[in-house]
Parts: structure tokens; sequence; C-alpha cells
């Protein structure tokens, strides 16, 4: 096995398989990239198991082979050489050598037959979509996924697939991110799976926002992406996420339109004096007017008073500022539409001039 | 140094006992105990009477039975002590507002602001107390008063049963002093053998103990047994002190050997968790499940959730994690009693999306009123089933 590629070149697809291999492993193999040369074509595997990303370049000189070399170290000396040099990486007996210019590294590798790559998964519909919708879809609902609950469907995004439109969701169990795109392909059936949370924020930091098209393959147990010269692969999580749809307010019909940004600052500001720990704002809807009032256990008080398109009167509720915040902040738009009923349920939040984007926050008992 | 307080501690005597003779006049006087013959049974109660041939609480009833063959064994009816018990806690909050129940038959009260009420002797109260408890439920308690909780406790221990006793400040080293020191509050087995080992038996020797030297031997506990020996004791009566845990377990005739059967005996218990954590309105964020291997092992795994919660599914799940993990992490895994709990109670401000009405929290909820209305166990998981045939011995 042998291949040359311009350090740019190679550092490009290492940077995009290392970040899934892990710092600690249960298999040395793990801690390994898989490294395929064949047809001039170099292809890199990275993979916890659960996620497998593959990365693939053109490269000139070449002798097949496959073998796997610890990942970090040849990511490492790669971002460390200079510049435009060349970097020739080259299989001796069951070492690996790396050259470049004056540099000579000799690294240690396990058998190609050792380290676990996915199979073919069985395809059940397939989807393409721009690069640049499912990143915008997914920045701007993957801040609402839980984190190591014992829910452990929430762990992770739903990718909610029907006719026309594609859907993704996440919950952390207080709060709602919800996305919607539509999309022209024919879906013999609606798909639901949930991504793990890993792999969701693998798919955030690979996708940029080209016009270029992405390949989603929806499989029995994996989904898998493929953009260019870009493989991914990810387990799903089996489980049942929750009836997203019965928790998006229906009932709200206390409407408010005020500007996203004004909103937005003034509850920054207010959050400086909330309770650290459960971080609570009260919002007070008067007609024409929102308020917002925080207090901190040391009886410091916050009041802020905005000018809202509003004819709701008399209606008080507490939240959480970060989620109010959250969901501001991945909405779009220059007036938001906040959907009230009373002090005890949800709040959607959306932009007044499309639903795309929609947001549920639980409230907070204050 | 501020104006005293006055404390009074009230223990009832051999309760659960001293009820069933209550109920059942020709079993009065004799050796009697609450708690079932059975392999797995332990002592729950004994009477004085049987307290004579040295039963103690907690012992096995076979062992019991060994030391008293004539000894009477009777099931617990917790349902009746509860109710007797709410008639005594009645009488206490009819002196004061500042009660610390310790247990069904156990509590501290704060009277100081009661004294002038009651013409400024704490005696008088304590007196109240004792015979109205005597008057509406028939049954004696042990009264104790002092300055503190330590001395007010150790007050209704020394004279009991049927006790009624005042610590004054005065007496306080002439009460202390020749007692074992494993008496003290926080002492326990392993503190009482190291200070034993420092020629430290009694409280007396411990209150002039060097410190020095007493901190080197015991740690940073030393310093608080030797306020406690100084007879100080600044602990308020925490009328707020709310469950600090909910737990429910079950010691079995027969092991278990199956995880299959363990997690359907766990779920049956985690319902009956879950049922008490909503009916107090409490939410915690570690749950703990205690495991207990033959001969007589016992382990406990706690596990902490990222959000505190009283569902049942919730509780259930980081159990059924916690239980798998042991199983597997165990050579031959077999239990004699699986317990499953929750602790770290948190006021919960923040709503939850989907323990609203629509989902979990409402099946929680209707499976909660139909167990009060057609009695426990009416609506059960169907794993629950699996583990329905022998009946259980609870703790």
């Amino acid at each position: 096995m042998r291949f040359s590629l311009q350090r740019e070149a190679l550092l490009k697809p290492l940077q995009q398989v290392v970040g899934v291999v892990e710092r600690r492993q249960t298999l040395p193999v793990l801690a390994n990239l898989l490294v395929n040369v064949s047809d001039g074509r170099v292809s890199f595997t990275g993979t916890d198991l659960e996620v497998e990303m593959v990365a693939a370049a053109a490269t000139s000189t070449s002798e097949a082979g496959e073998i796997t070399i610890p990942a970090r170290k040849l990511f490492d000396i790669c971002r460390a050489l200079p510049d435009g040099v060349n970097v020739d990486v080259k299989l001796n007996g069951d070492r690996v050598v790396v050259t470049a210019g004056r540099s000579r590294f000799t690294l240690a590798t396990l058998p190609a037959s050792e380290f676990p790559v996915v199979d073919n998964i069985e395809v059940v519909e397939r989807v393409e979509l721009p690069e640049a919708t499912l990143k915008n879809l997914m920045d701007r609902t993957a801040f609402a996924m839980a984190h190591q609950d014992v829910r452990y469907y929430l762990n992770g995004m739903l990718v909610d697939l029907r006719e026309n439109a594609l859907r993704c969701v996440a919950t952390d169990g207080h709060r709602l991110a919800l996305g919607e795109t539509a999309v022209q392909a024919k879906v013999s059936q609606r798909r639901q799976i949930i991504i793990p949370r890993k792999g969701v924020l693998e798919l955030q930091g690979l996708f940029e926002n080209g016009d270029g098209l992405v390949e989603l393959e929806f499989g029995k147990n994996h989904l898998r992406v493929r953009r260019g010269d870009v493989q991914f692969t990810s387990k799903l999580i089996d489980g049942r996420f929750p009836d997203y749809e019965a928790v998006i307010p229906i009932g709200a019909d206390k409407e408010v339109r005020i500007s996203r940004d004004e909103l937005r600052t003034a509850l920054q500001r207010a959050a400086i004096l909330s309770n650290e720990k459960y971080r609570g704002v009260k919002l007070d809807v008067a007609p024409s007017r929102l308020g917002i009032i925080a207090h901190n256990p040391e009886q410091e008080e916050a009041h802020e008073e905005l000018e809202a398109d509003t004819s709701v009167s008399d209606l008080s509720v507490g939240f959480n500022v970060n989620y109010l915040l959250d969901a501001l902040g991945a909405l779009s738009g220059e007036m938001v539409l906040l959907c009230l009923r009373d002090g005890q349920s949800s709040c959607l939040l959306r932009a007044v001039d499309s639903d795309e984007s929609r947001h549920v926050v639980m409230p907070l008992r204050l | 140094m501020s104006k005293l307080r006055a404390i009074i501690h009230v223990d009832m005597d051999a309760f659960y006992a001293a009820i069933e003779e209550l109920d059942h006049p020709p079993w009065r006087g004799l050796p009697l105990v609450v708690g079932e013959l059975g392999p797995r049974s332990v002592v729950s109660t004994a009477s004085y009477a049987a307290r004579r041939y040295g039963i103690r609480s907690a012992m096995p009833t076979l062992a019991a039975q060994r030391l008293c063959p004539q000894a009477l064994f009777v099931p617990v009816r917790m349902s009746r002590y509860r109710e007797v018990s709410a008639e005594v806690f009645g009488v206490f909050a009819e002196v004061s507002p500042e009660i610390e129940g310790l247990s069904l038959d156990e509590a501290f009260l704060d009277v100081t602001r009661s004294l002038r009420l009651f013409g400024g002797e704490v005696e008088r109260i304590g007196r109240y107390l004792k015979q109205e408890i005597h008057q509406r439920t028939g049954l004696n308690a042990s009264v104790g008063m002092a300055h503190n909780k330590l001395l007010a406790k150790l007050a209704s221990e020394l004279s009991k049963p049927d006790g009624f006793l005042r610590i004054q400040p005065d007496q306080v080293h002439a009460v202390l002093d020749p007692l074992p020191v494993g008496r003290l509050w926080t002492v326990g087995k392993v503190a009482e053998a190291s200070l034993h080992r420092l020629g430290i038996h009694t409280v007396g020797e411990l209150r002039f103990a060097e410190p020095r030297r007493l901190l080197q031997a015991c740690g940073n506990q030393a310093a608080l047994w030797q306020r406690l020996a100084n007879g100080l004791d600044e602990r308020p009566v925490d009328s707020a002190a709310e469950e600090k845990s909910v737990s429910a377990e079950s010691t079995f005739v027969t092991d278990l050997t199956t995880l299959d059967q363990s997690l359907s005996w766990l779920a049956q218990l985690a319902e009956r968790v879950g049922e008490r954590l909503r009916a107090h309105g409490l939410q915690g964020r570690t749950v703990t499940v205690k495991l207990r291997k033959p001969p007589f092992e016992t382990h406990t795994r706690q596990l902490s959730l990222p959000q505190p919660s009283d569902s049942t599914d919730v509780l259930l799940d980081a159990g059924r994690e916690l239980l798998r993990r042991w199983w597997a992490a165990e050579k031959s895994p077999s239990l004699r009693l699986l317990g499953i709990g929750m602790s770290q109670f948190a006021p919960v401000p923040q709503s939850g999306l989907f323990a609203a009405p629509a989902e979990q929290g409402g099946r929680d909820q209707l499976a909660d009123r139909i167990n009060r209305k057609f009695g426990r166990g009416s609506l059960v998981r169907g794993v629950v089933l699996k583990s329905r045939k022998p009946g259980p011995e609870e703790s």
C-alpha cells in the first residue's frame, strides 16, 4: 500500500474522519483509520462502531492495498507539516513510513481485517437534498437534543420523512425544535428515524453551505449520507420518539407579534438577573406591550418593557430564558410570533411569515 | 449564649406490638412479636414481654422463636399503625407546629415558643402529651425533655418504657459521662471500635480526650463527637424535613436467580415508589437500587437523572439499567433482597413536554387513581405479572 498527496489534499479527508475516532476506545483498532488505496484513489475510514465516516481523495502515485494507521498521530503529523509539502505514505512490513521533505515518521499498524466496517445497508428510502438546506435544518434544531437522558430516544434527532416534506425534530423534554423543508422525491411511506447525538454533531461539522446535493439513504438500522467524496453512516437509535405533533400547541390562540431582535436583546439583559439554576423570566402580556421580569435569590430585579403587536391582556407566564433565547436564535426573519395560552401552557415560537421552523417551550412555575 | 430551647422527644413504647395488644385483648401481656414466622422474615417490633427473652427488632423471626418458642407471631398491619400514628401526631400539633417526625412513632418537637401558653414549664407540655396520647389511643409514650435534640432523645431512651424525664442543663455531664460512647448520635460500630482502641469507652472519657489525638485517629467526625459528648447540639427541629428518600424493597422466600424474574420484581417495586413519589409531590434526581445476594451481602448502585422526575417509567428505566449492570458483573448473580428508591428531591419548577396530561404523566396519574380506588396492584405493568406467584415479605 502506498500513496502520495500534497499536505492540504491529505489534511482535508483526515480532518473529516478523525472527529469520529474516540479518544478512548474499547478496541485498539478503533484508534486507527482504515486506509484503502485502489484505482488511483485513497480512502480513509474512521469509526466508533456507532458512527462511521469515509472520506476519499484522488492520488497520482499509488500502490493498491489496505492497512490501519493510528488516526490521531497521522492527523497531528500532517497538521504540523509545512504548507504545500508532498506527503508520501508507504507500508513497509508491519510499519507505515510517512515521508515529507526531510521529515520521516514510522508508525505502527494493525491489519485491515481487524477493522469493523459497516457493510451495505438495506436501503428502504432514498432522498436527495441541497446540502445547505439540510445543514440549515440541523443547525436550527440540534441544540434542543437531550444529553445523556435516561429516555435514550431523546439523545438524538428525529428525521421524519413524509410525503413532500422532511422534518428534523429535537427535544430534551422541556422544549422542542422542529424544522421542515419541502422535498420533491416520491416517498413510498412515512419514515421516522432517530440519529444519535454524536452522528448529528458529526454531520453538522461535515456539512457546508454549498449548493451541492447530498443523498440520504434510510436503512432499517442505519442512515447513510453521501456527499461527493464523503460517506457518512450512523446506526440509528432503536426506540420510539415521543409523539411530537401532540405537544405542538393548537389551542395557543393568544398571539404576540414582536421584533425578534428587540425581544432577544431584552431577554439577554433580563437573564443577567435571573436565578442561576432555573433561569426563570416572567413574561407579562398586556395590549400592545410585553413586559419581561427577572429575579434572583438576592432579590435583585430586572424589568424590560417592549412594544408588541398584541391585543392579549392580563397574561403572565414564566419560562427558562435560555430556552427562549435558543429558539429566537434559531429563527430567522425580523418579526416573531409567540402563541400563548395561559400561565401553565407551553409557548409556540415561529417567524411571523413562515412556519418551517417551530419551537415549543414549556413554562416554568415561578 | 442565647436563650435555651425547649425540645421534646416523644417515642411510643413498642408501638406496633402495643397496638396489636390494644386491638386483641387476649394477647395482652404475652410475648408478642409483630412479624410473621418465615425463613426470611424479621421481627418488626417485639412487646416488652417478648423483649425479656432477648427478642429485638430486625432479628430473624426464626431466631426469635428459638429464644421464646411460646411467643405469638402476628402479621404487620401497617395501615392500622398509620391510623394510630396520625392520631398521635394530631396531639403533637396541639402543642407546637414545629414537629420533626422521625417515623410513625417517634418525633422531635420544638416547644420553645409554646412555653408561655402552657405556663412556662416544659414538663407541663410533656405531661400533656403523655396524658392526651394515652387517653386518645390507649398507648404509652415515652417523653424526653431537654434543651437540645441529643439530650431530649437520650432522656426518653433512658426513662423508657412509659418514660418521662427532663435533663436540666446542670445535669448534662452527670447523665452523659457514664454512658458508653456508642450511645452518641453518629457514633456507629466502626467509630466505636476506633474510640475503644484509644481507650475511650465512656462519653466522659471522650469529653476529656485530647482533640488532636482524636482527630488523627478518627478524622473530621471527632470534633462533632466531642461537642456531642459535651452535650452540645445545635441541630434545629426541622419540621420541613421532608422525606429524604422514597423506596421499596422485598426479601424473597426463594432467591431470584434469573434476570427476568428480578426485572419483573423491580417493576413492581418501582410502581410502588412512583406512586408514593407522586402522592407526596416529590421529584427525585437519584435512583438507587439495593441488591442483597445470599447469604447476606448487600450492594447498592446509584445513578443520577439529568432532571428530577416522579415518573415510574424514568425510575424503572434507570433501575433496570443499574440492575442489568450489576447482574452482568456478578459471577453467579442471585438475589435474596431487591429494592429501588428515589432520593435527592428537588423542587421542579420546569414543566415537561411529555409529562403533560397527554403522555406518560397521564398514564401514571391514571394508574394511581385506579390503584387508590380498587386497591394496590389493580393496574400494573405487564412485566410485573411474572413475579406475581409467591407473596413477598416486605420490610
